[in-house]
């Protein structure tokens, strides 16, 4: 069957486990094998968060660095921060959010800096900059963009042979808010239908 | 939360976490009692038990440290109850006294320890390798590659610690721990909490003649167990060749997949039992073999059994470990992939795992933050305030939770971190010793009820004059809100009674408590600078309790129930851009604007109001007041 790798990166908080679980349990549910790695850190909400999901024909929990078909960012650094780990001719979809470390004096980078460096970064992968935030406030706030995110990576095509999007919708509909959390699936789905195209080849 | 899988039907393959599917193992071996004390990565096992012990009827506690959960767990055994005892590996060290004990008087029903292991120190202070502990004990150790082994494990080890009557030490890891993955269910049989304990003095009761006698039997039953183990499933060889791989634990997964990924010809002899290596098996493995490689996470347990079997054999075959693998961190596809092709006399740079380029552009470090309304945030700040307003000099004594992370900038008010309890240890020493410093230890409510009390009981014994500052948010907040003596409810949701902290100070015969709620930054200031002025000025240990409940715990349960929390927002005209808020406060909720303004994340704001009371021009207003049921939240 192969194997498809995806990092999925964000600021604790973000609702990335949820996002990482839903898509392992549709993927069970698909009949493929699933690996979720998570990392809990130090602190519940506010630090760099990352798991590793793999799907298909694995054994190892973590993606070893340039072996990562798919980098999801939920936060702009966060995706920045990873580029490397992206194999090359990969797919980087990064959310259009920034949130400020709370760090006394920090700089943080402007939304066009970010995006230019990790374009220049990642080479031949295709980049993908998902309007998350805006999406997610049509369905009720911020709190929504995992799963806009997770309708973006669907819309990609990526996870053809791995997770089917009915087992997806099925999953999704399983969560507390499943009607907010099913309408922002389908956002980011319409989204990446019109402006990704699969990052394999 | 628990994924409701864990009950799941016979044959049903679910996705569990590594911690739930260890759950749902023991469940499956007919447990009736389970203890822990929290821990990363170890804490979602018992976690799991008490979502569900109500309904399958099985006693399921959260102790006060691992050595109580330890001891008690280990009694469920001896009056025959079948038994796990769950901890993060320091937690053994805690537990290490009674852990020693209870291998010399063995088990009667099986007992199952979970020392959850934390290669990289993902969320701990060290890397320590338990499996030590399992041969200084005579106690096997079980180590689990994947989710689906970690279940079948804990089952077949309550079985295999009640057949040869010695407890099971199981050693996952946080990649097992903390991995989702797919797991097989088989039949549920949990058991009703009732023994009873049948005297057995001679073996029972370790004083040393008794202990004399101890010491053979284990040392007889550890050949009984060297034997068995070599036909448990956990351990098996995988192909055949001359150069054999032996992988252990999690680094199974990696060597498996690095081995099938670049195509190698080599035979993969995958040890689930590290301790006692399963000697037969291996030799066997081994036999036409010219060269070994051991890989195998932090120390050589492994590697060291392996070299003495070769040695004593007079085999003739190679034996490397450590010189290709490495000691620090956890394993990884690549680190294993270059050990293998090195060790072949390959070249390592040949495996398809290369990183890519990072960007060229400085990115800020997100390091680990206290939450929106965290409390500890409001203590520092007024603590720091107190400090100074009578020109001390403190020491700050730290300890392990949440707090900790005022060992960060703006605050830096943890200037010694060793392990749980030490603050107050430590600041006995610092007291007595360090010369126009006053010692403050800082420590939280479940740190004080898990190590603390002694601590505190030497400091009043020895009239040590320090400070005591516990942190008292009513829950264990860094491992995820669980509940301690400070909450007033058990693991498994009964109402139970709350241990006021300043009653126990008092008990313990201090002099000077204060209590105060550090929301109200002036209250937190004044209560603080009193406490400090009476240990100057008397030479006597003080407690000063910061009571107010873990702002993410009531938050939680706000967004759960749809109460309407307070809204804090800045007055544009008001703002200077001073950025004391956002600087020397740094709640994460409030953002900067490019002119410097602050703002404040209406979705991440938690409505304590402390900012406003921080911000020197009044710039910051509530602009929604709370629900009347908000306020009834906090206990
Ligand atoms: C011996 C040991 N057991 C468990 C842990 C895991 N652990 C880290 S912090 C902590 C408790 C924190 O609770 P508390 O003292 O109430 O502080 P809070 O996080 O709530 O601020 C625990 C259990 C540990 N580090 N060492």
């Amino acid at each position: 069957m192969g194997r498809l790798s995806i990092l999925a990166a964000g600021v604790g908080g973000q609702g990335i486990i949820t996002l990482a679980s839903t898509l392992a349990r549709a993927a069970v549910a698909s009949g493929t094998k699933a690996l979720v790695a998570e990392t809990h850190g130090l602190s519940q909400r506010g630090g760099s968060v990352e798991v590793h999901i793999r799907l298909g024909d694995v054994h190892a929990p973590l993606i070893a660095p340039g072996d990562a078909d798919v980098l999801i960012g939920l936060e702009l650094i966060e995706a920045a921060r990873r580029v490397s780990h992206l194999r090359s001719g990969g797919l980087l979809l990064a959310a259009d959010t920034i949130l400020r470390p709370a760090v006394p004096g920090v700089r943080v980078p402007s939304r066009e800096e970010l995006v230019s460096a990790m374009r220049r970064a990642a080479g031949d992968a295709k980049v993908v900059v998902v309007p998350a935030r805006e999406l997610a406030s049509k369905v009720g706030g911020l709190l929504f963009s995992n799963m806009v995110m997770l309708g973006a990576l669907a819309g990609s095509g990526i996870l053809e042979g791995f997770v089917g999007v009915e087992e997806l919708e099925r999953v999704i509909g399983t969560l507390r808010r499943r009607e907010e959390n099913l309408k922002a699936f389908r956002l980011g789905l319409d989204y990446c239908s019109t402006h990704c195209s699969s990052g394999r080849g | 939360m628990p994924s409701p899988e864990v009950l799941g039907p016979p044959g049903a393959e679910v996705l569990l976490l590594g911690n739930e599917a260890i759950a749902r193992g023991a469940l499956e071996a007919g447990l009736g009692f389970a203890s822990a004390y929290p821990g990363t990565p170890s804490t979602e096992i018992v976690e799991t038990l008490a979502s569900v012990a109500k309904k399958l009827g099985i006693y399921v506690e959260w102790s006060t440290n691992e050595k109580v959960a330890l001891e008690a767990a280990f009694a469920a055994s001896a009056s025959g109850v079948r038994a796990l005892a769950a901890m993060k590996h320091v937690g053994l060290n805690v537990a290490a006294d009674a852990f020693m004990s209870i291998s010399y008087v063995g088990v009667r029903s099986g007992l199952l320890i979970v020392s959850a292991e934390d290669p990289s120190m993902w969320s701990s202070q060290n890397e320590q390798d338990n499996r030590f502990y399992g041969m200084m004990a005579y106690v096997p150790v079980f180590e689990p590659h994947s989710p689906a082994e970690a279940k079948e494990m804990a089952a077949t080890a309550l079985d295999f610690s009640e057949k040869l009557g010695t407890p099971i030490l199981m050693t996952p890891t946080t990649r097992v721990s903390h991995t989702r993955g797919p797991v097989k269910l088989g039949q549920l049989r949990p058991r009703a909490p009732k023994g009873y304990f049948k005297k057995d003095p001679k073996r029972f009761t370790l004083i040393p003649a008794h202990a004399r006698e101890r010491r053979k039997a284990i040392i007889e039953r550890w050949m009984r167990v060297k034997e068995a183990v070599n036909d448990l499933p956990f351990n098996r060889v995988e192909g055949s060749s001359r150069v054999v791989i032996v992988a252990s634990g999690i680094s199974y997964a990696y060597v498996r997949e690095a081995v099938d990924r670049l195509g190698l010809d080599v035979a993969v002899a995958k040890v689930g039992t590290p301790v006692p290596l399963p000697a037969r098996l291996v030799r066997e493995a081994i036999a036409g073999a010219e060269r070994v490689l051991v890989v195998e996470e932090l120390e050589p347990v492994v590697e060291m059994q392996l070299k003495d079997l070769v040695a004593s054999e007079g085999l003739d075959v190679e034996v490397h470990g450590k010189d290709y693998v490495g000691y620090e961190g956890e394993m990884t596809l690549d680190r294993a992939a270059r050990a293998i092709l090195e060790f072949m006399g390959k070249n390592p740079l040949e495996t398809p795992w290369r990183a890519g380029n990072t960007v060229d552009l400085e990115l800020p470090e997100r390091p680990p933050a206290m939450c929106p309304g965290c409390p500890h945030r409001a203590t520092y700040f007024a603590l720091r305030k107190a400090v100074n307003s009578l020109s001390l000099k403190a020491v700050y004594s730290g300890d392990i939770g949440c707090y900790s992370l005022g060992v960060l900038p703006p605050f830096q008010e943890q200037d010694l971190i060793l392990e749980m309890g030490g603050s107050i240890g430590a600041a006995n020493g610092l007291a007595r010793v360090a010369e126009g410093q006053v010692a403050i230890a800082i420590i939280g409510d479940s740190t004080f009820y898990h190590a603390g009390l002694p601590a505190l009981a030497n400091a009043v014994y020895n009239g040590n004059p320090l400070l005591v500052l516990v942190m008292d948010n009513r829950v264990t907040a860094m491992t995820g809100e669980q509940p301690n003596p400070s909450t007033g409810i058990t693991a498994m949701g009964e109402k139970a009674r709350w241990i006021p902290i300043e009653d126990v100070a008092r008990g313990l015969g201090v002099e000077k408590v204060v209590v105060f709620d550090p929301y109200n930054l002036k209250e937190a200031f004044n209560a603080l600078r009193d406490a400090l002025k009476y240990v100057v000025d008397n030479k006597k240990p003080a407690v000063a309790v910061a009571r107010r409940a873990c702002s993410l715990y009531i938050d939680r349960i706000a967004r759960r129930r749809g109460v309407e929390t307070p809204l804090y927002a800045v007055v544009e005209d008001k703002c200077t851009a001073c950025g004391i808020c956002y600087n020397a406060f740094t709640c994460p909720a409030i953002m900067v604007k490019s002119d410097g303004k602050a703002w404040i994340d209406p979705d991440l704001c938690t409505g304590c109001g402390v900012c406003a009371q921080v911000c020197p021009f009044n710039a910051i207003v509530k602009v929604r007041e709370g629900s009347p049921e908000w306020e009834k939240l906090w206990f």
